[in-house]
């Protein structure tokens, strides 16, 4: 099956091995390194160009990357730091670690300029511990690109200095958050810290610092080499930009990662992309962008998968991890068990994350192993609104699926109660 | 000065007051766990909740973690606000066991407390509660986890606040354990504040526990009066004894906390067994005998001595755990009876550096804690914060935690809870290093220092002193600050130093800085005794040999014993044999109780109200927590005798007893009734007019100050000194420290000390024990004048050359020398 759309970020995929330098070369790898930073033209256009680009953060959050550096205060102090944030640990999301096996210089290159943009000196590639591999790659090629000269001291013989250090994490769900991630790289409990200051202002060692997702920093050369204007019409929408990694997974014939125009809509991702569902599965519904997304039903079967699309739904674009679940699967389990990962991922600082989570964990597995009472329905709802008020972003986006599972699939929690049991596990005769 | 209006309310509150602080200005406590005013905000537990109506923020906020603005309209009873503080409760008290019938925080508990307020009253989760293992964590703080309610202030005194490591967070999620890494006794000598500052009953006092309720305790504002500092506690009785001390708040003095060594020193009110029994009744010839009788017969021996040989035979002596009521008395009997005395100090250089220092305080120069913990830069001078005065190191480390450098200068390898440099001086060299360093300074605005200044400078060229390399830097540093602290120590540094450190103060205020001093004093009661002994020269030493000579003929004791602090002991015994009589008051069973041959019992702290004044001049007043008497315990039941009298309850105030034995009925209080420390402290000395009324002071004490600003001119040892050592190079200086614990005449009789005592040892540096050929952990005898002693030998190169540091310690047989200061040359030390 061919496809006429831009390969950008997946552009040296190879079916069984990573790409190398000369390969990452030859498509006009460092191409944007040696323009800018070899050419000396001022960060301040770089910044430029990644904004006019319309590039918004891949972590999840989508804000602005050039709005980002710029928050770097120009007379801020000395040393600055760039940390490329790979913890990547949203239940269903693998876009970053299929790029680090695809085409790891791309993600260097754009490390540098991004570095480049507000004078950092040093760099810390965060990864957590199950993504060994991709830490073993990084090295091995960060080695490579510094003996190439596009890394570290006098970077192709200018006076920019620039390195990365991969920091292999003890890995937590938290470390995904900036703040608490910086807190893990200074060797502290990985506690999120409410701004201000912002990191970008007193981040690592009261440093100014910017947290990038990996495929946002991979975007930068292209951007840099290719205009802002291109970046713009790789877009599907009118409002999007560039392209987007969808890692797709569930009930689906070809689950995987795949690089499509943002803003391609869900039903060719899934149609098309994915050779449609499995084998006598019937779409029921999925979380669009990670597990603290809420579920989106087919009544939106054809919306564009960009920010804006699903913010306008009430949903979220996330990390574009798309979770498939068939008419078979039971909704109720799987927020169990998502709930089961958010309650253990909780870092433990708030209470109404540390405690009402495993609380939400509580009532969950009750209703499904037919211990459900009536009045947990109303008690859950009420959580899913008081956890908003815990200290960052964790827990609300934990009751995302289950506030979006009542809102959706009430009468399916219901059935689990007055049918004491789960009504799937008949079905699916396990 | 933002205006905001909570519940309807309106208030100006100063710039960068958070919400939850603006309410209580207008009395209206928001719930909290995490916030505490010591330890600031957080945003962990979510207690705090509000409701923000109007302004900049909007919805359901935290009070502690936004700053009051204007305009902002803020509502703690709106409604969301309410139900979301209800479910936090709920989210609380999921995990939290409701043993709160056998929990030694039951009754002062603000988990209860907010659970009541909130409305929580029916658990609606239907899980199971968690569990945790407990820890060991030392004879001082039980632990019990699974009442945790993890709000992260335990780990954040013990760790920000206090520079300890050993206690804090491990693990995430709900199964979030606050502890140690693994079981093992506390590592902080501030660890008994975490029963204070831990809102549920996780830390409970062990010494306390299943001992009492709440509810059921006398409690009163008393006072510490185990160091100079006096800081503020509030004192438990029950059953009469003293049953536990907590921290009572104080601003300017000691905050929230207090040190380990005041909160568990407390036993000795109690008594203890064997020798350690506390003496309540009174005896005379070692036989039991009445109050009255007791009184009667000590004041007719008493006129039998005057009569016989004159009032002056009969010598007075006090001490420095003397309350100023009692040192006032013995200055009165004194005066109007002519004895000698009276006596608060047994050695007459620490008498000199003490009446020094309470002389040189001024109002503008004295400064409390809360203005150490301020200070942009502090210079410790001989002396050791955190075994002389344990919570004055807690005021430097939250300077040093604001970036304030901290520089030592002390022979001793000094250790504190944060990073500071420290310089290694002998004694004779502190002042040179301390008057080096504010040279290097202010040198370049010397044109501006005036004639003072100049003669200063005149007076602190220091030759031959090559200044250590850092003094630079540091000198820099100095010169760039704006509130200085000068903290000097009175134990173990030259006669000179403390009026020399005055004058560095004055020098930095002329410099124009808000230079700040602030002295370490012997004990609780020094800055009274040295400004009572300005004109009575007299010192302990003197008066033995007095008796030798057969000038003394009697001795009244008064919460004294020479032999805790006495350097000769064959000398002592002698002498105190030749007395014709000796009276003591005393809580303490002191040998000098035992040979007593009329004894009466004092009331300690807690069961008198008695005034104290601190290093800085603070008066304060301890206020009686319990009447006393035996104490009632272990299943013990008082005797089945009706009688009016309470068993054990004969004990006096020391001053009531002088007042009676010294026959001064008569002249004070018109001859009958009782007496009011009113009626005779105004009378001892000028500058205690109006002092002695016990309800008479305000929350942070009126100040005392000897001293009028400006310099003194006699320049501490301007000239005379050149930090020469002295005419023996072989030999070397003992130096007989304080430690916290084991040093003190409370923790000699206070059985609850015993397990945070550790064995003395003798530090000296590395030089020093190559030469006397000793190594680091070797057990050596040190042969004194009167006898050897032992002790384990510590090598640490931060202490100075030609000292040995050895702790006056109740476990060390150390009292075998002629007087201070002693010379040990490196022969008399023997490895064992």
């Amino acid at each position: 099956m061919e496809f006429d759309y831009p390969r950008v970020l997946f552009k040296n995929r190879k079916p069984d091995r990573v790409a190398t330098l000369e390969e990452y070369r030859e498509s006009g790898g460092y191409e944007a390194l040696q323009k800018f930073v070899g050419g000396r033209v001022s960060p301040k256009e770089v910044i430029r160009l990644v904004s006019e680009s319309g590039l918004l953060g891949r972590g999840g959050a989508g804000f602005p990357a050039g709005m980002k550096w710029s928050s770097v205060p120009d007379s801020s102090p000395f040393p600055r730091y760039l940390v490329a944030n790979a913890d990547e640990m949203e239940p269903g999301t693998f876009k970053d670690r299929v790029l680090m096996h695809v085409d790891p210089h791309c993600i260097i290159e754009g490390m540098v300029l991004a570095a480049y943009s507000f004078s950092a000196s040093k760099g810390f590639f965060f990864v957590r511990p199950s993504y060994e591999s991709s830490a073993h790659i990084l090295e091995r090629e960060l080695e490579i690109a510094r003996k190439a000269g596009f890394l570290g001291h006098r970077i192709l013989g200018t006076d920019f200095s620039f390195d990365i250090v991969v920091h292999r994490s003890g890995g937590r769900y938290i470390c995904g958050e900036a703040s608490a991630l910086l807190n893990a790289i200074m060797g502290k409990r990985p506690n999120p810290v409410k701004p201000p200051p912002y990191p970008t202002e007193k981040g690592l060692w009261e440093k100014p610092t910017v947290v990038n997702n990996v495929e946002t920093l991979a975007n930068i050369p292209h951007i840099l080499r290719n205009g802002p204007e291109w970046f713009k019409g790789l877009s599907a929408t009118g409002h999007g930009a560039g392209t987007k990694l969808y890692a797709i997974s569930g009930r689906v014939s070809r689950p995987g990662a795949v690089e499509l125009p943002i803003g391609t809509r869900f039903s060719e991702i899934i149609d098309e992309h994915c050779g449609g569902m499995a084998p006598g599965a019937r779409f029921k519904a999925c979380l669009p962008g990670g597990a603290s997304t809420r579920f989106m039903t087919g009544e939106h079967y054809d919306i564009p998968m960009d920010f804006e699309d699903l913010k306008k739904i009430g949903n979220r674009l996330g990390t574009a991890a798309i979770m498939v679940f068939d008419h078979n699967t039971c909704l109720l389990g799987a927020t169990l068990n998502l709930m089961e990962f958010f309650a253990r991922e909780s870092c433990g600082w708030c209470t109404p994350c540390r405690e009402g989570l495993p609380y939400m964990l509580e009532l969950l597995r009750r209703i499904e192993n037919g211990e459900g009472r009536e009045e947990y329905i109303p008690n859950l709802r009420i959580l899913c609104k008081q956890v908003w008020n815990s200290y960052c972003a964790l827990a609300p986006g934990a009751a995302e699926p289950v506030i979006s599972l009542l809102d959706f699939f009430e009468d399916e929690v219901r059935q689990h109660i007055s049918e004491k049991g789960c009504p799937f596990h008949a079905k699916a005769g396990h | 000065m933002p205006r905001l209006v909570i519940d309807e309310r309106e208030i100006e509150v100063p710039e960068g007051t958070k919400v939850i602080d603006a309410a209580e200005m207008l009395g209206i406590v928001i719930p909290r766990f995490c916030y505490h005013e010591a330890l600031g905000s957080i945003g962990a537990c979510r207690m705090c909740a509000v409701k923000f109506l109007q302004g900049p923020f909007k919805g359901v906020q935290m009070s502690c973690m936004i700053d009051a603005r204007d305009g902002m309209v803020v509502s703690t009873t709106d409604e969301e606000a309410v139900q979301f503080r209800k479910r936090v409760i709920e989210l609380l008290m999921k995990n939290h066991p409701l043993d709160c019938p056998v929990c030694d925080e039951g009754g002062q508990c603000l988990l209860q407390d907010e659970t009541v307020s909130s409305g929580h009253g029916v658990r609606l989760f239907p899980g199971p509660k968690r569990t945790y293992r407990d820890q060991y964590l030392g004879p001082y703080i039980k632990h019990e986890m699974n009442r945790c309610i993890h709000c992260y202030r335990c780990s954040r005194f013990y760790q920000e606040f206090c520079g300890y490591r050993d206690l804090g967070p491990l693990q995430i999620g709900d199964r979030m354990y606050f502890g140690r890494f693994s079981d093992g006794a506390l590592e902080s000598p501030f660890s008994g504040n975490l029963v204070d500052i831990c809102p549920t009953g996780v830390y409970t006092d062990k010494t306390a526990r299943f001992k009492l309720r709440r509810w059921d305790l006398e409690r009163a504002p008393s006072l510490c009066n185990q160091c100079s500092l006096g800081c503020a506690t509030v004192a438990n009785g029950h059953y009469r004894g003293v049953m536990r001390v907590e921290a009572r708040f104080d601003s300017e003095v000691n905050g929230y906390f207090i040190c380990d060594a005041g909160r568990f020193g407390f036993s000795y009110s109690n008594g203890g067994e064997g020798r350690r029994e506390r003496p309540l009744g009174p005896k005379m010839a070692g036989a039991p005998a009445s109050g009255p009788i007791a009184l009667a017969g000590a004041r007719e021996a008493l006129e039998n001595i005057a009569a016989k040989y004159g009032p002056e035979a009969i010598g007075a002596v006090g001490s420095d755990r003397n309350s100023l009521e009692s040192q006032c008395m013995l200055a009165l009997v004194c005066k109007t009876r002519g004895w000698l005395g009276p006596v608060f100090f047994s050695d007459p250089v620490v008498r000199r550096k003490t009446l020094a220092a309470v002389e040189a305080l001024d109002g503008e120069l004295a400064v409390s804690m809360r203005e150490i913990a301020e200070a942009d830069f502090v210079l410790v001078a001989g002396a050791d914060p955190l075994n002389e005065a344990p919570m004055a190191a807690l005021a430097l480390r939250q300077a040093a935690r604001k970036h304030a450098p901290v520089v030592v200068i002390d022979p001793r390898s000094i250790r504190l809870p944060f990073d500071f440099e420290h310089f290694p001086a002998s004694p004779e060299e502190i002042e040179k290093y301390l008057g080096t360093l504010l040279r290097m300074a202010v040198e370049k605005d010397v044109a501006g220092l005036g004639k003072e200044g100049e003669e200063f400078f005149r007076a602190t060229g220091f030759e031959n002193f090559e200044p250590p390399a850092e003094m630079a830097r540091l000198s820099e540093l100095l010169g760039s600050s704006k509130r200085p602290v000068i903290l000097c120590g009175t134990d173990v540094s030259v006669e000179t130093t403390p009026a020399f450190a005055a004058e560095c103060a004055r020098l930095l205020r002329i410099s124009g800085k808000q230079a700040g001093l602030f002295y370490l004093l012997p004990g609780a009661g020094s800055f009274g005794a040295a400004l009572l002994s300005e004109t009575a020269e007299k010192t302990f030493g003197s008066l033995i040999e007095d008796i030798e000579n057969g000038v003394v003929r009697a001795l009244v004791v008064a919460e004294s014993d020479p032999f805790h602090f006495y350097p000769d002991r064959d000398r002592l015994e002698r002498a105190l044999s030749k007395l014709e009589l000796l009276v003591a008051i005393d809580y303490f069973p002191s040998e000098t109780v035992r040979r007593a041959s009329i004894f009466y019992p004092a009331s300690t702290i807690f069961e008198t109200g008695s005034t104290y004044i601190n290093q800085e001049g603070r008066v304060q007043f301890a206020q009686p927590v319990h009447r006393g008497g035996a104490p009632i315990r272990g299943g013990q039941h008082p005797p089945r005798v009706y009688s009016g009298l309470v068993p054990g309850g004969d004990h006096l105030p020391a001053w009531k007893v002088l007042w009676q034995i010294a026959g001064m009925a008569e002249e004070i209080a018109g001859g009958h009734g009782d007496i009011s420390p009113q009626n005779f402290i105004p009378a001892a000395l000028p500058a205690f007019d109006g002092l002695g009324a016990e309800r008479g002071y305000p929350v942070d004490g009126p100040r005392l100050f000897a001293a009028k600003p400006g310099f003194r001119g006699k320049g501490g040892s301007a000239g005379g000194i050149g930090g020469e050592r002295g005419e023996d190079p072989e030999s070397f200086d003992l130096l007989m420290v304080e430690w916290m614990f084991g040093t003190s005449e409370f923790s000699a009789w206070s059985d609850s000390l015993d397990a945070a005592l550790c064995a003395p040892y003798m530090s000296m540096n590395s030089r020093d024990a190559a030469r006397a050929g000793l190594r680091d952990g070797d057990r050596v005898s040190v042969e004194l004048d009167g006898g050897t002693f032992e002790i384990e030998v510590c090598v640490s190169d931060r202490t100075a050359g030609g000292v040995l540091v050895v702790p006056r310690h109740q476990a060390l047989d150390w009292q075998k020398m002629k007087d201070f200061p002693v010379r040990v040359s490196a022969e008399k030390i023997r490895k064992i």
